[in-house]
């Protein structure tokens, strides 16, 4: 305890000895292992990437910044602080932050607007679909009359099948944790095929038509009118992204700077080297080997601000069960497996997370969090966001072309 | 005529949008009901202590009601793309569920703990994987584990 808190200090001595910098983030980390090389943001397809703890001090989430115009139009708005995770599919922006931005509302044939509700496993995220022109910040990549949902846009009333999917109700900065999320994932779309025939499917609780924003009910959504992976809209550099993340001590540290990447080895700076690449199955899953268990749901994703173990050998925090305390740092490791067989092995460390997790919060990217998955059937291995620390991780997108073969798959 | 089949309608409607006879917490002898409201088949299977039915629906998310000796769901598990309809699965405990979850911290959008005396939830996932399950702490059977609950 007293060694973290020592370590924890350090990063605020650090900045004061170098007068203070330019109000970028602080950056006590370790100098990277020679193999990553984190690219430079700029054109024609490299963002800044930032772990700074964002609207609601969020641990370990990282950050772009993008803006969205209203179609053909130079009306715009940037919004800051927009998660990348790379668990789902799909551009969406609390309309809180863009509160006066007039875009237009998909509609169908009949005139009635379109709306989804996104589900998370804590809650639903509800809001129309809009249209719109969306441009990156550092890579000017742009994207014209793309899908994008608005959540908690003015009017709309969450319907009660997407209520009670949830129940809680994630439709403000300070309930969602973000400006915005990008969903980078391995699907083409947020929900695909499944709800081309929502109602004959049995699915509520996804897409609805809305005859008033007030009167939503549950309907199809074809392929189109579904919120899309909007990389794979890109003209280039469209088949995957590389989250590229520096180093990060088992202190942890007030922020972090890296890149995204747009495409995976379509320019200079984003070929797959000697990473490894580990296809996913059809559902977007790996196998991982944990402490002689196999979990068939094995993922890695920059959504998930820790690890999720179902280890019940490690100590859960008293404070709270959703983090593990154990006594002493645990140096751990695990076999992920991809579809055809090829295996690496993962390293990665937990440690108490009692002194991360008490108010008030100051150290935001930290590689030794975890917690208990609450998977029911025990089948989901997570790496989170802790793991991407220190390696540059690719997330190939389905059915898109890449050096290595067809997405999806991670590589790293 | 006009007035019958008026009146016909709102009286589906009403027994449609009733969340009726509960799930958790409730008889089991509902499951087929719970069924018919998510297109799903019921399938049964007795444990020492307790019955599982479980439900698949056309979309793939798997239901399961966990009854105990006297035939009371004292828990319920799930999992498949899509979550499924809480309102009617946790019957008389939904509210209670609803409250918590307000109150709850919540630090990712990738999991949730409620842990109340009366009612504790578990949900993890992300898009198109998502799995949970809920359970009564009192109404466990006797020699029942949480880890049967799966």
């Amino acid at each position: 305890m007293r060694k973290l808190l020592i370590l924890a200090l350090t990063p605020l001595a650090l900045l004061a000895a170098c007068g203070g910098g330019g109000g970028g983030s602080i950056n006590n980390t370790p100098p990277p292992p020679p193999t990553q090389q984190i690219a430079t943001p700029g054109p024609p397809n490299v963002e800044t990437l930032t772990v700074d703890g964002g609207p609601v001090q969020s641990l370990n989430t990282a950050f772009i910044t993008l803006t969205v115009c209203v179609h053909n139009t130079t009306t715009c708005v940037q919004v800051d602080h927009v998660e990348v995770d790379t668990g789902s599919s799909g551009l969406r922006i609390l309309n809180e932050v863009i509160p006066n931005l007039p875009l237009g509302i998909l509609t169908t044939n009949g005139g009635m607007t379109i709306a989804e509700c996104l589900p998370f496993a804590d809650g639903v995220s509800f809001g129309p679909v809009a249209v719109a022109d969306v441009s990156f910040h550092d890579s000017q990549k742009t994207l014209s009359a793309v899908n994008i949902q608005v959540i908690g846009a003015q009017g709309y009333t969450v319907p009660s099948t997407c209520l009670s999917e949830g129940p809680k109700v994630e439709d403000t900065v300070a309930a969602f944790g973000a400006n915005g999320i990008l969903g980078v994932g391995p699907f083409l779309q947020d929900c695909g095929t499944a709800c081309e025939n929502e109602v004959g499917n049995g699915i509520t609780g996804a897409y609805y038509t809305c005859a008033t924003p007030a009167t939503c009910a549950d309907a199809s959504a074809t392929l189109a009118q579904q919120v899309p992976n909007p990389v794979a809209l890109f003209g280039s550099d469209n088949n995957g992204v590389i989250v590229e993340l520096p180093a990060v001590g088992n202190g942890g540290t007030s922020g972090v700077t890296g890149a995204l990447v747009f495409g995976i080895g379509t320019e200079g700076n984003n070929g797959l080297g000697s990473a490894t690449v580990l296809f996913e199955d059809g559902s977007g899953f790996i196998s991982a080997n944990y402490k002689g268990t196999s979990f068939p749901q094995g993922y890695i994703d920059s959504g998930s601000n820790i690890n999720f173990l179902d280890d019940s050998t490690l100590t859960v925090c008293q404070n709270d069960a959703q983090f593990f305390c154990p006594s002493s740092a645990q140096n751990l490791s695990a076999t992920l497996m991809g579809v055809g067989g090829t295996t690496v092995t993962a390293n990665f460390t937990v440690a108490d997370a009692n002194p991360f997790i008490t108010p008030p919060l100051t150290l935001f990217a930290v590689p030794v969090l975890a917690g208990p998955s609450l998977d029911t059937s025990h089948r989901s291995f997570d790496l989170g966001l802790p793991y991407f620390y220190g390696r540059n991780v690719y997330q190939a997108i389905e059915n898109q072309t890449t050096p290595a073969g067809a997405g999806p798959y991670f590589a790293f | 005529m006009t007035l019958i089949r008026s009146l016909l309608h709102s009286t589906l409607l009403t027994a449609l949008a009733t969340p009726a006879l509960a799930a958790l917490g409730g008889d089991v002898t509902t499951v087929p009901g719970e069924a018919a409201r998510m297109k799903a088949a019921v399938h049964t299977a007795a444990a020492a202590n307790y019955s599982v039915h479980e439900m698949t629906t056309p979309a793939g998310t798997v239901v399961r009601e966990y009854a105990g000796p006297g035939g009371i769901v004292f828990a319920v598990s799930w999992n498949g793309p899509f979550n499924p309809n809480l309102e009617q699965l946790f019957g008389n405990y939904y509210q209670q569920y609803l409250a918590a979850s307000a109150v709850y911290p919540s630090h990712n959008h990738r999991q949730q703990l409620i842990n109340e005396p009366g009612l504790v939830v578990q949900r993890s996932g992300r898009m198109r994987a998502f799995s949970g399950r809920a359970w009564i702490p009192s109404m466990l059977p006797q020699n029942v584990s949480v880890a049967d609950i799966k």
